[in-house]
């Protein structure tokens, strides 16, 4: 841990950053403080409607350098070739396959590689949390407490960078979101949004989620969200597949904007 | 907590010091609980259950202050001649309740107004002041002393009964407890010559052994190994309650949820003791040693009484307070629930909490409903979780009174890299934080950085953005969220620090980034860096800071208070807003 505190200070902050922006957490941090926080509902109000989420122009740029410093920063010094740090064979991944031990995190491994998944918007349900358990148990930083100091800390970066694929393949909105990032395009759904009917079916939503009184009315609403997320997953994952990404960025943008109203709903059921 | 802290005391520096050459000790489990505690230990082949000379696996909490030697001595190796013993002023327990407590914490004053011994609370959001009666004179102690002491004794006993040195522990703690609370009973450890290896929350444990039992279950029956099951933890002690839900397969139980508050037996028993005489807290109030013999005696009958109501539908009460007070009454089963109202309303609102936290979406999801702790035992409280979970039975495959201690032990066992040959420590809990953490921002609010419920090792960030123009210093007050949903937001101050050098500018310009990082041994870091935007630099300005926390000390209550007086609102911040919609 000390070696943290004597690097440039760089990489003290990034050494967990890994290859997916900052933003990307941001919004998954934005999603489950929505969920978790009802208490802080006016805390937050603004920040579901106004704050973005997304952003072509990161804000947190010395954090945003580490996609390009990940490699040189010294503390994830991976060298580029691709042996096991320890016996020295060729297979490795995530963990060598030879002597079991933990390889230091290589960023060109994306999160679909990581469960075994073709690069594509559709997975199958529940085929996600087994592949998960099954890397924490050969990463997590609890059962390799006995290792050397290095293989601790590459157990750490592993097992949180498993964490984070983990929750961003699990949930459509950010999936998709990453898909893009994979293939270039920065997505930015609150920039781009200037179609009046879509703003004032939300407006109504919105205000048909404030005036419900009973629960039926909301579980109404809520299903009413549920089927049109469905329905432009469905999109996304069409136009992706034909890589027609202005269609793509469009479906992620209504994917948001309902995400969001079904948050809503679900803080006041 | 791990090698990490090591330095700050000196035997804690020897343990680490040490730790090469004792490369196979296989780390204990301990669980310190409010009433009892037990000890655990990975024997090779399965966890053991450590004795104590009277042959109980479950040994009183308590520490007797006394004159001659040795002194003091602890419930490990005392033999009480009766109950009253531990209730006459000398002796301090229900430590688990007051360690790392404030003077100001409710739970400390109704402490301060039923327990025999002495606690002065000033109110002030400072340590109370505690003592015990020896010799008829109040000699002070302190709960991290009480604990030590205690923690010795465990040690003494795991020593002669393994033949060998024990220094590392996994110690199981509620998940109402604060980090604070844990560098306190951290603390006590140290004092005792004990490295705690782990922390774990009681129904992190829990699932430990739960996956172990699920593990071995499907081994033999080869079918559907890979389903992955439901888990519901209730556990409810005297001290404590925590309710977790655990979705496991494979011997690996991920957290979903975790939810704990400071409510258990204890509160049930003041209630019981208010309820039969109402004037108690005034009526005791000077502590003299008729008075400490009247509430020894109150004790002693509403305890006992409280346990019959849990087989029988009423109870006879016939106790003499002395000063021809007498109480003689029966209590029945209703009228106990009535008394108690509130503190089942609270066990029944952290179960749909977590439910619905856990995003489990209906209870009837739930495979097992896992109940643990000695108030389980009460009918009430076990119909309320069942109910909410829309079961009959619970799972019957732990022993409620064990089952943390066992956990713990087997925690060890995997942190001390032991391998099992026939799998039986194919084991994995996926941990996940009990309380928001985050800072003060947008005026006086807690701003969360990491929730609750997010799985460990993590770590966030989110930006802020100056109050006033030209400020060139924030100050970024970390806190700790309690989740006492029903009362106020209670937020407990964790440290604070400056960040400095912030480039003259307009309001909400600079971004000053706040990151915050749970490591796997559960170490908060948090850090802190400004960037100028559009200053065509991607670095940051000022060299980023930072601390490891809790940095506050004892008497931290004042520190917010101070803070805000002496500074006011000059160095506050906001969170950012988007200024491509402003």
């Amino acid at each position: 841990m000390w070696k943290t505190l004597i690097k440039p200070p760089i990489s003290t902050l990034t050494r967990r950053t890994l290859t997916h922006s900052i933003s990307l957490q941001l919004l998954e941090q934005n999603i489950i403080q929505s969920q978790n926080q009802p208490h802080f509902s006016t805390l937050y109000t603004f920040t579901t409607t106004e704050r973005p989420t997304i952003s072509k122009t990161p804000k947190i740029h010395f954090i945003r350098s580490s996609e390009f410093l990940g490699n040189t920063s010294g503390f994830c010094s991976v060298e580029e070739t691709s042996c096991c740090w320890n016996c020295k064979t060729q297979k490795r991944f995530l963990i060598c396959e030879s002597c079991g031990c933990v390889q230091p995190v290589d960023h060109s491994v994306d999160y679909f590689r990581i469960f075994g998944l073709e690069r594509k918007f559709d997975i199958e349900d529940g085929s996600l949390e087994g592949i998960y358990k099954n890397w924490q148990k050969k990463l997590h930083p609890d059962l390799v407490h006995t290792r050397s100091k290095e293989e601790r800390e590459y157990a750490a970066e592993q097992s949180a960078r498993v964490i984070d694929a983990y929750t961003t393949l699990r949930k459509p909105l950010l999936r998709a979101i990453y898909l893009m990032r994979l293939e270039g395009v920065e997505v930015d759904e609150e920039q781009t949004v200037s179609e009046p009917e879509l703003l004032g079916e939300i407006m109504e939503v919105r205000e048909a989620v404030e005036e419900a009184t009973d629960s039926q009315a909301l579980k109404n609403i809520q299903s009413q969200m549920e089927e049109k997320l469905r329905h432009w997953s469905n999109s996304f994952a069409n136009a992706f597949g034909s890589k027609s990404y202005d269609e793509a960025i469009k479906s992620i943008q209504r994917m948001t904007y309902y995400h969001r109203v079904n948050e809503e709903i679900v803080k006041k059921l | 907590m791990s090698e990490e802290v090591g330095y700050t005391v000196a035997s804690d520096s020897e343990t680490t010091a040490t730790k090469e050459e004792l490369e196979t000790e296989i780390a204990i489990g301990i669980d310190i609980g409010t009433c009892q505690c037990s000890l655990a230990v990975w024997n090779g082949s399965e966890v053991e259950l450590i004795r104590n000379t009277r042959n109980q696996k479950l040994m009183k909490s308590y520490v007797t202050f006394r004159d001659q030697s040795p002194s003091p001595v602890g419930g490990v190796t005392n033999q009480l001649s009766h109950e009253y013993d531990m209730l006459s002023g000398s002796s301090i327990f229900n430590m688990k309740r007051l360690i790392g407590r404030l003077d100001t914490d409710p739970i400390v004053h109704q402490a301060s107004n039923t327990l025999p011994f002495l606690i002065q609370t000033l109110g002030i959001g400072a340590k109370p002041f505690i003592a015990a009666l020896v010799n008829n004179m109040w000699r002070s102690t302190t709960p991290e002393e009480v604990v030590a002491i205690y923690l010795v004794e465990l040690k003494a006993l795991a020593e002669a009964r393994l033949k060998r040195p024990v220094r590392d522990v996994v110690l199981t703690v509620p998940a109402a407890f604060s980090r604070f609370q844990l560098t306190r009973i951290a603390r006590s450890c140290a004092m005792a010559g004990l490295h705690v290896l782990r922390f774990m929350p009681e129904p992190a444990a829990v699932a430990l052994l739960y996956a172990q039992q699920q593990l071995q279950l499907h081994k033999d029956s080869i079918a559907d190994s890979g389903s992955e099951k439901i888990g519901l933890i209730f556990n409810m002690g005297a001290g404590y309650c925590d309710v977790a839900i655990i979705a496991t397969a494979g011997g690996v139980s991920q957290m979903k949820a975790l939810a704990g508050s400071c409510i258990g037996g204890e509160d049930l028993l003041q209630n019981t003791m208010h309820h039969l005489v109402p004037d108690m807290d005034t009526r005791f109030a000077s502590r003299g040693l008729e008075e400490i013999k009247a509430m020894g005696i109150l004790r002693v009958a509403t305890q006992e009484a409280i346990h019959k109501l849990s087989f029988q539908p009423s109870v006879q009460i016939d106790i003499d307070l002395g000063n021809g007070t007498r109480v003689c009454r029966v209590i029945d089963v209703q009228e106990f629930e009535e008394i108690n109202k509130r503190v089942f309303e609270k066990c029944a609102s952290l179960v749909t909490q977590c439910l619905h936290e856990s995003k489990v979406a209906k209870p009837e999801y739930i495979d097992d409903v896992i109940l643990v702790g000695g108030c389980t035992n009460i009918p009430k409280l076990k119909n309320i979780v069942m109910g909410i979970c829309k079961r009959n039975e619970n799972y019957s495959g732990i022993n409620s009174l064990e089952a943390a201690v066992r956990g713990a032990a087997l925690e060890g066992a995997l942190a001390s890299g032991v391998n099992d040959p026939f799998g039986s420590l194919d084991l994995l809990t996926i941990q996940i934080n009990a309380h928001s953490i985050g800072i003060r921002a947008d005026g006086n609010s807690f701003v969360p950085i990491i929730d609750r419920n997010t799985t460990l090792p993590a770590r966030r960030e989110m930006l802020f953005t100056t109050a006033h123009d030209n400020q060139t210093e924030a100050l970024i007050v970390v806190y700790e969220q309690g989740d006492d949903h029903e009362k106020q937001q209670q937020q407990l101050l964790l440290g604070y620090f400056k960040v400095v050098g912030i480039p003259p500018a307009a309001k909400g310009v600079p971004e000053i980034n706040v990151c915050m990082d749970i490591d796997a041994s559960n170490m908060l870091r948090v850090m802190a860096g400004v960037v100028m935007p559009g200053s065509g630099t991607k670095n940051p300005v000022v060299p980023l800071m930072e601390v490891r926390m809790p940095t506050a000390d004892d008497g931290h209550g004042l520190c917010a208070d101070a803070l805000y007086r002496s500074l006011g609102s000059t160095l506050d911040l906001v969170t950012l807003h988007n200024k491509l919609n402003a």
